[in-house]
């Protein structure tokens, strides 16, 4: 059953990533919670997510109290948590569907294990994500599209892209490196990231 | 270099949240060790969120897949639109109550867990930094340490086998599973090194042989209640695991 599932999900990616979901719009709810704590960007996510985790959270657990908490925990994580949210790394689907299985293991661990141990966060680390933005990055670069996206960058904000996420250079070694000051390293690297934020936001 | 990876399934389980916290740890922690699992388990989170939050004959089929391994929810309806579901929902009370608090998630890293074993040092997977060890237990190279996971038959442990050890002759009943943390070891069908996941089922019999010294993580079920071996494990909630 399973599997049948997945071979229809694997059998083409792209059609997936699909207009039925409005990404740049969850995105950029999810980034005006995370920095401006936008009550009605909140508002939007919860009407748009909450149904659909009462809906999952129903085929899991037996009864309908145990599924609003899944929503009422998933929802809070979201809001609390929104500052973890890296557009850079997935889609603001891919990371609130993360925060529905932490928050449902969790909760089948205490329900079946008696366990109040909180695995979820070891076993999937959001902060650790959003701390090793680097290891991510390199996943994302070996995307070819993104590589010629950053082909596309002026060579200087090139050259601190790639020392800092191929080489894994501190903004400070690469400051050395290139004999810049820090803080044009620091500009050069913000806009680079913000410039291919936007070219991956619109192909995602 | 890592030749032994977790099988398809047991990633897909993973992902969905659908493995004990025993086999989902060996898992994180394998993947950290290798970009190639690492690569498919990203893929595979993304799937599953747009199959789960889009609104379409998908999402139905999901639902429906899972439901169908699930009795207890058979009493209740989940084909509800989103606008119905919204209103069994009290969305106001509900965003006024969470968003009330302005408190941001603290987010600390565990500082690294170690552990000696016959006067050697190792540093443990943060994975397993909030998981409650046993007493060691020693029969000559051999250094037991269980992690307490209540996970009824299935026990977890580390399991440290000094220079020149090995672990006699033995078959399981159900399944072994083998995640080399440190160092190798060797058995009848090969060499194994840091970061290789090794599942076995009841049909392999082995005799692993470490020449340097290793530390493993070992998952094992009771053959008595797991008569289909691996099979009966992935089934994800049919068993007394999940
Ligand atoms: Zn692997």
């Amino acid at each position: 059953m399973q599997t049948n599932l997945l071979s229809k999900v694997t059998s083409d990616k792209s059609r997936y990533m699909s207009d039925k979901i409005n990404h740049p719009e969850l995105c950029q709810w999810l980034d005006a919670v995370a920095t401006q704590r936008n009550k009605q960007a909140f508002t939007n996510l919860f009407k748009f997510f909450a149904p659909k985790i009462l809906r999952i959270a129903k085929t899991k657990f037996p009864n309908e109290a145990q599924a609003n908490e899944v929503v009422q925990e998933t929802m809070t994580n979201v809001w609390r948590k929104a500052h973890l949210f890296n557009s850079d790394k997935g889609a603001a689907t891919t990371w609130v569907y993360t925060v529905m299985r932490n928050v449902t293991f969790d909760m089948l661990r205490k329900i079946q294990g008696n366990k109040e141990d909180n695995l979820s966060d070891d076993i999937w680390p959001m902060a650790e994500s959003m701390s090793s933005e680097e290891e991510s990055f390199n996943d994302h670069l070996e995307n070819k599209q993104l590589l010629s996206v950053l082909e596309e960058l002026p060579e200087a904000q090139q050259e601190v892209v790639k020392g800092f996420y191929f080489s894994e250079m501190s903004q400070e070694q690469l400051a050395t490196h290139l004999n810049l000051p820090l803080g044009t390293i620091k500009s050069r690297l913000r806009l680079a990231l913000a410039k291919l934020r936007a070219q991956l936001g619109e192909n995602s | 270099m890592i030749t032994h990876h977790p099988k398809f399934e047991l990633i897909q389980l993973f992902v969905n949240g659908q493995l004990p916290a025993s086999l989902s740890a060996a898992i994180a922690i394998h993947a950290d060790m290798c970009p190639k699992c690492q690569q498919q388990i990203a893929l595979l989170t993304e799937q599953m969120a747009e199959v789960s939050f889009e609104e379409d004959s998908l999402q139905a089929d999901l639902e429906q897949s899972l439901t169908t391994d699930n009795d207890s929810t058979a009493d209740y309806s989940t084909d509800l639109t989103d606008e119905e579901t919204l209103e069994s929902l009290s969305i106001d009370d509900m965003v006024d109550a969470i968003t009330m608090s302005d408190e941001l998630a603290q987010t600390t890293v565990a500082a690294d867990k170690t552990i000696i074993y016959q006067n050697e040092n190792y540093v443990l997977p943060k994975t397993l930094s909030s998981m409650t060890l046993g007493k060691k237990a020693t029969i000559g190279k051999l250094s037991r340490t269980r992690i307490q996971l209540n996970e009824n038959e299935v026990r977890t442990s580390l399991l440290q086998i000094a220079p020149g050890g090995g672990v006699p002759e033995h078959t399981h009943k159900g399944f072994e599973l083998t995640l080399l943390l440190e160092g190798s070891f060797h058995d009848e069908k090969g060499e194994y090194v840091k970061g290789d996941f090794i599942m076995l089922d009841s049909s392999v019999q082995h005799h692993p042989i470490s020449k340097d010294g290793c530390l493993c993580y070992t998952v094992a079920n009771d053959a008595l209640h797991f008569t289909q071996g691996i099979n009966k494990l992935l089934n994800p909630i049919g068993g007394l695991i999940y």
